[in-house]
């Protein structure tokens, strides 16, 4: 990882630090992430007028986060009117495949650890990776793939913004329903998640699923 | 030692979160542990009627948070039962918003001192009410009955207590039909573990005995017959630590129904 000499993520407090791709908070690995949440709280608190309305990068280093913790950091950040532009931006190279041909949009993939359920949302710019499953009434949006290593049970926007190129694939794909970029789709009344890995993509002007 | 505080949430109404709290309460209180329920439920207080107390209120948890009464202590009301059992009333007419977190945390942490169990008995919904009955838990049960829009919701809560760092709530499945599962038309425990994917703490069949002793303010688990009754002793016992194996509800498919079960690949 290219990293400072004085790593932020071992530092014993939050450090916001510009990068070239801008101004990147680095919550550190030590201690628990809630904890790391109230100080980000209260720090946000006394600097109000200083990030109102911005954007932000979120360097995480080695910790993976799960939904509800995406979830709780977007909500302080939103508070103060932050957003989050991306995450990751110094150990992107290791989370992202090779830019291949089919793949044009290369971003930051986020990594995420848990089930996403019911009322929970997750944006990237970028992929979104899920190590468990998407239940129903739970929502992903990414602009570049979403992979689902469980169920998707729920709905599923790859391609948001308008890649077409995008692929929706889940180890049982099961969704309320599918959206690629401007296509929607909901599976066929009746039809009952198949056992295995499936992959869906925009073919002509439709979603195609097809096994993996 | 300080006690275990223990909030029973479902976000769904309806599927038994007071008949709940009101059986495990009085369950652990049998098994000689001290234990308080709090009904966080203001405005549409119940837990007093499931226990036959309701003529017994002067003070509610809104008098305690608003220090309208000198202590906590005083508002207890001691089960008529059970002497080692207490129950802190919701006020009836006022809303949630009359009483904070804060306030919440401030009053369970000088119960915990006193009580091996302080049980929460939370509102339905996911407003201030959630909020105010889950902000002094650290152990969460969640109550779901086996129907898709009550999963829904078990599932959003979850997700909810997991915001709140409560990361390991366990689950209790109520009102299970085994003759509907059987025939296919009710979900079955595989179904919803598949999607809340969180420790199963017991299973309650549906039980005619629960709405007698709910309308008579004896909870389930004082009558000997109840198959309900049975079911929250067990979970009691779970509590406490103890392993016990799932009762047999005579709704297990047989060995044909096994069989079709291994051939669907399910």
């Amino acid at each position: 990882m290219l990293l400072p000499v004085n790593n932020p993520l071992n530092a014993e407090e939050l450090v916001f630090k510009g990068l070239k791709q801008g101004l990147t908070l680095f919550i550190p690995e030590k201690e628990s992430f809630g904890h790391w949440l109230d100080v980000l709280d209260q720090r946000l608190d006394q600097a109000k007028s200083f990030f109102q309305g911005g954007a932000i990068l979120v360097e995480l280093g080695e910790r993976r986060l799960t939904p509800g913790e995406v979830a709780g950091l977007k909500k302080i950040l939103t508070k103060y009117r932050i957003r989050i532009k991306d995450f990751n931006p110094l150990s992107k190279k290791k989370l992202t495949p090779p830019p291949q041909e089919r793949l044009p949009h290369a971003a930051g993939a986020l990594l995420v650890k848990g089930t996403v359920r019911s009322g929970q949302r997750l944006e990237n710019e970028g992929d979104i990776i899920v190590k468990g499953d998407l239940n129903p009434g739970g929502e992903i949006v990414a602009t570049g793939d979403i992979i689902v290593l469980g169920a998707l049970r729920g709905v599923a926007h790859a391609g948001a913004g308008g890649n077409t190129q995008a692929e929706i694939i889940a180890f049982t794909l099961a969704p309320v329903q599918l959206r690629i970029a401007h296509i929607f789709s909901r599976p066929p009344e009746g039809r009952r998640g198949r056992q295995g890995p499936e992959v869906a993509y925009i073919k002509g002007e439709k979603i195609v699923v097809e096994r993996l | 030692m300080a006690g275990r505080v223990i909030v029973v949430t479902s976000g769904k109404g309806g599927v038994g979160k007071t008949t709940t709290v009101a059986n495990l309460g009085t369950g652990l209180a049998l098994c000689h542990k001290k234990v308080v329920m709090i009904d966080a439920d203001i405005g549409l207080r119940n837990l007093d009627v499931v226990m036959g107390l309701e003529n017994r209120i002067v003070y509610d948890l809104v008098d305690v948070a608003e220090k309208t009464c000198r202590s906590v202590a005083k508002a207890l009301i001691k089960d008529k039962r059970l002497g080692n059992l207490f129950l802190l009333p919701a006020a009836q007419t006022r809303n949630k918003d009359a009483v904070t977190p804060q306030q919440m945390v401030a009053i369970v942490d000088e119960l915990k001192e006193e009580f091996d169990y302080v049980l929460i008995d939370c509102p339905a919904g996911i407003e201030r009410g959630f909020d105010n009955a889950v902000a002094a838990a650290t152990e969460a049960i969640v109550v779901t009955t086996p129907e898709v829009s009550a999963v829904r919701d078990a599932d959003r809560i979850i997700g909810l207590l997991q915001e709140k760092e409560l990361y390991e709530p366990v689950l209790i499945l109520n009102r299970l039909r085994p003759d509907m599962v059987k025939k296919g038309d009710m979900m079955d425990v595989d179904d919803i573990n598949d999607i809340l994917a969180i420790k199963l703490l017991g299973i309650v069949p549906d039980d005619e005995e629960i709405i007698i002793s709910t309308n008579k303010g004896e909870p389930a688990v004082l009558n000997n017959h109840s198959k309900a009754g049975e079911a929250f002793r067990n979970i009691v016992r779970r509590l406490e630590g103890e392993e016990v194996p799932f009762m047999s509800l005579g709704g297990e498919p047989g060995l044909f129904g096994r069989f079709l079960k291994l051939m669907s690949g399910k």
